[in-house]
C-alpha cells in the first residue's frame, strides 16, 4: 500500500520537514486517497494538553513563582538559607510523594499504603482515571481486556511479573482475563481481593456505595475478603457490605480511614447479571433500585449533579436500561412511569421533588 | 518554526544584553512544554516545575558563557532532560533512570474539541490510539506535534537518528489515522469524495 507512504509524508508535514517534492507527493497522494485528508485536518491543526492544560494565567503564575526563586538565588542573605534548606526537604517529600502518586491516589491512599508493601516496590505503575460522564477501554501487558466504568481508577503495573498478575480497582470495572494457569489474576479492591485464572467478569466498587459487588460471567473466580474465600458459579454475584469509619478521632486528624468490612450478608445471588455489565456496552442499566443509587449511577455515568428536594423520593424503585437517551429524556422515562417530577435549574443541577 | 526563531532571538538578547524582557518571554513560550517534558520523566508536575524553574535560574546565572550554544532549543531541552534523570535517580526507589519508561499521562494531549469537527467520542479513540504506543514514540509524537521541535532537534535530544525519528512519527501517525478513519461519519467519507 502506498499508505505507508502518506504516514510518513504526514508525519513530515507536522513536523514542518517536508521537502518541495514531497510536498507534490503528498498533494498527490492526498488526492488519490481522500479519506485520508480528514486525518490530515486533525493531525495539523492545534491540540491541546490533556493533564495540564495551562492558561495564560497560569504560565505566568508560573513566571512570578520563578521570579521569585531566582531573586532569593541572586541574592544570598541569612534570611535565604533556612528558606532554601527546607525547600530541600519539601522537595525530598515531593519527590516521594510523586512515587506516591503513581501508586496510590487520593481516597486510598493511607491504607493501601500501610496494607501493600509488596506494591510499592513494583516500579513503574500505570494508572488509568475515568471521569463521571466517560468510559474507557484498556489492554493490559498480558492480553487482558479491561472496560473502566465513569468515576474509576485502575492501577496496573507497566509489565507483570511474579507470581501473580496484580491490579488494584477502585470503582467498576469488567475484566476479560487472559488464561494464563501460571500467573492467577488478581485484582485487589480495599473491599475484597478477586483471584481468576481466565474469565470474564465485573467487579463494581466505588467507596460512596458501601458495597463491593463481583458478578461473574464465564469461567470461575475466587473472591477474598478478610480471609474468607467464596467461589463464584457463572451468572452468579456477590455483594459485600463495606462501611467506612473514620477512626481519626484521638490522634492526629491525618490518619488513615479504615475499611470495616461486616460479614453478614456473605450470600452470592443467582441474579440475572445483564445489569451489571451492560454498562460496557455503553448502557446505563439498573433493576428495581433506589432512586438515590440511581440519581448517583446517572450522575457518575451522566457527569451531572442531581439532587433531592424531597428526601423521601429517595427510597422509590426503578428499573431500567438507557443507551442513547440524554440524562434529560432518561429522567423523563423514569418520571413517566411516576412517583417524582425533576426540574432542571440555571447551573444545571437537576432536582428531584 | 516562528516559534524556534523567537526561541533563539531571545536567547541571543539575553545573552548578550542581559535582556531580562527577552527572559521572561522565553519563559513564557517554553514554560507548558518543558513542564510537561519533564513531568512525563520525573512522573510530577509539582517537581518538574521546579526541575523548569532550576534550568531558568542557570540560564540566567550563566548567560555569558551561554552565548556560545549554537542550538538554543536543544540546550534546554537537553538540560532539563537531564536535570529531570538526575531528580529521578536520587529517588533511590526508582530503579529506571533513562526515557524508556514515562509517565505518558503527562505526554497526553487531544484534537481540541472546540476548534474541530471531531466527536468526543473520536476524540477517546485518538487518545487510546496514542496510548498504546510505546512510551518513547509518544514522546516523540509530542515533541513533534506540540512542542514544534525539528526532527533533528527531538534526535539530538534523545539521542538516536532523525531516521528513527522519522518512522516512529509515521508509526504514530498511522496509528492515529486508524483510529479517525474507523469512525469518519459516512457523509463526511462522502463529502471527501464528492470534493
Amino acid at each position: 500500500m502506498t499508505h505507508d507512504r502518506i504516514w510518513y509524508l504526514l508525519g513530515r508535514k507536522m513536523a514542518n520537514e517536508l521537502l518541495p517534492e514531497e510536498k507534490r507527493e503528498l498533494e498527490r497522494l492526498l488526492q488519490q486517497h481522500p479519506d485520508v485528508s480528514y486525518a490530515k485536518e486533525v493531525l495539523t491543526q492545534s491540540w491541546k494538553d490533556k493533564q495540564k492544560d495551562l492558561s495564560p494565567a497560569d504560565v505566568e503564575a508560573a513566571l512570578q513563582r520563578h521570579k521569585q526563586r531566582l531573586l532569593e538565588v541572586q541574592t544570598p542573605e541569612e534570611t535565604t538559607m533556612p528558606a532554601k534548606g527546607s525547600n530541600k526537604i519539601f522537595r525530598l517529600a515531593l519527590r516521594i510523594g510523586g512515587v506516591a502518586a503513581a501508586v496510590t491516589v487520593l481516597f486510598l491512599a493511607g491504607r493501601m499504603w500501610l496494607g501493600e508493601r509488596e506494591a510499592q516496590l513494583q516500579p513503574a505503575l500505570q494508572q488509568l482515571v475515568t471521569k463521571t460522564g466517560s468510559r474507557t477501554h484498556v489492554k493490559l501487558p498480558d492480553g487482558t481486556s479491561v472496560w473502566l466504568n465513569a468515576g474509576s481508577k485502575l492501577d496496573y503495573p507497566e509489565k507483570f511479573h511474579g507470581k501473580n498478575r496484580e491490579v488494584t480497582l477502585e470503582g467498576e470495572a469488567f475484566f476479560e482475563v487472559l488464561r494464563d494457569a501460571d500467573h492467577p489474576f488478581l485484582v485487589k479492591t480495599t473491599a475484597c481481593s478477586i483471584r481468576v485464572l481466565g474469565t470474564s467478569f465485573n467487579v463494581r466498587f466505588y467507596p460512596v456505595e458501601e458495597m463491593a459487588t463481583t458478578s461473574l460471567v464465564t469461567g470461575s473466580v475466587e473472591v477474598t475478603i478478610d480471609k474468607k474465600v467464596v467461589r463464584l458459579q457463572p451468572n452468579e454475584k456477590l455483594s459485600v457490605p463495606w462501611v467506612l469509619t473514620n477512626l481519626a478521632t484521638t490522634t492526629a486528624n491525618t490518619a488513615p480511614e479504615m475499611p470495616v468490612i461486616k460479614m453478614g450478608t456473605l450470600t452470592p445471588v443467582r441474579d440475572n447479571i445483564m445489569a451489571e455489565t451492560a454498562w460496557k456496552d455503553n448502557k446505563l442499566a439498573f433493576k428495581k433500585l433506589p432512586l438515590d443509587e440511581v440519581a448517583q449511577r446517572m450522575e457518575r455515568w451522566y457527569g451531572a449533579e442531581i439532587r433531592f428536594k424531597n428526601e423521601r423520593k429517595k427510597s422509590l424503585s426503578f428499573s431500567g436500561v438507557f443507551e442513547k437517551e440524554s440524562l434529560t429524556e432518561a429522567l423523563q422515562a423514569l418520571e413517566m412511569s411516576g412517583g417524582f417530577h425533576f426540574t432542571k435549574d440555571n447551573d444545571n443541577i437537576y432536582w428531584i421533588e | 518554526m516562528i516559534n524556534n526563531e523567537l526561541i533563539r532571538l531571545h536567547f541571543r538578547s539575553i545573552c548578550t544584553a542581559g535582556d531580562m524582557t527577552a527572559y521572561d518571554e522565553l519563559y513564557r513560550l517554553l514554560y507548558s512544554k518543558l513542564v510537561h517534558f519533564s513531568a512525563a520523566i520525573v512522573g510530577s508536575f509539582h517537581l518538574a516545575e521546579e526541575i523548569v524553574s532550576d534550568v531558568f535560574i542557570i540560564i540566567w546565572q550563566k548567560r555569558q558563557e551561554l552565548a556560545a550554544v549554537e542550538n538554543p532549543v536543544v540546550y534546554i531541552y537537553v538540560s532539563t532532560r537531564n536535570r529531570s534523570l538526575n531528580a529521578l535517580q536520587q529517588q533511590k526507589r526508582h530503579r529506571y533512570t533513562s526515557l524508556e519508561l514515562l509517565d505518558t499521562d503527562a505526554l497526553a494531549m487531544s484534537p481540541d474539541p472546540e476548534h474541530s469537527m471531531i466527536s468526543v467520542e473520536i476524540i477517546q479513540k485518538i487518545e487510546m490510539a496514542i496510548r498504546s504506543l510505546p512510551d518513547r514514540c509518544q514522546l516523540i509524537f509530542r515533541l513533534v506535534k506540540q512542542d514544534g521541535l525539528r526532527y533533528k532537534d527531538v534526535a539530538e535530544l534523545l539521542d538516536i537518528s532523525p531516521k528513527t525519528v522519522d518512522a516512529q512519527l509515521a508509526i504514530a501517525v498511522k496509528k492515529v489515522a486508524a483510529a479517525i478513519r474507523l469512525d469518519m461519519p459516512l457523509e463526511l467519507a462522502q463529502a471527501f469524495l464528492f470534493h
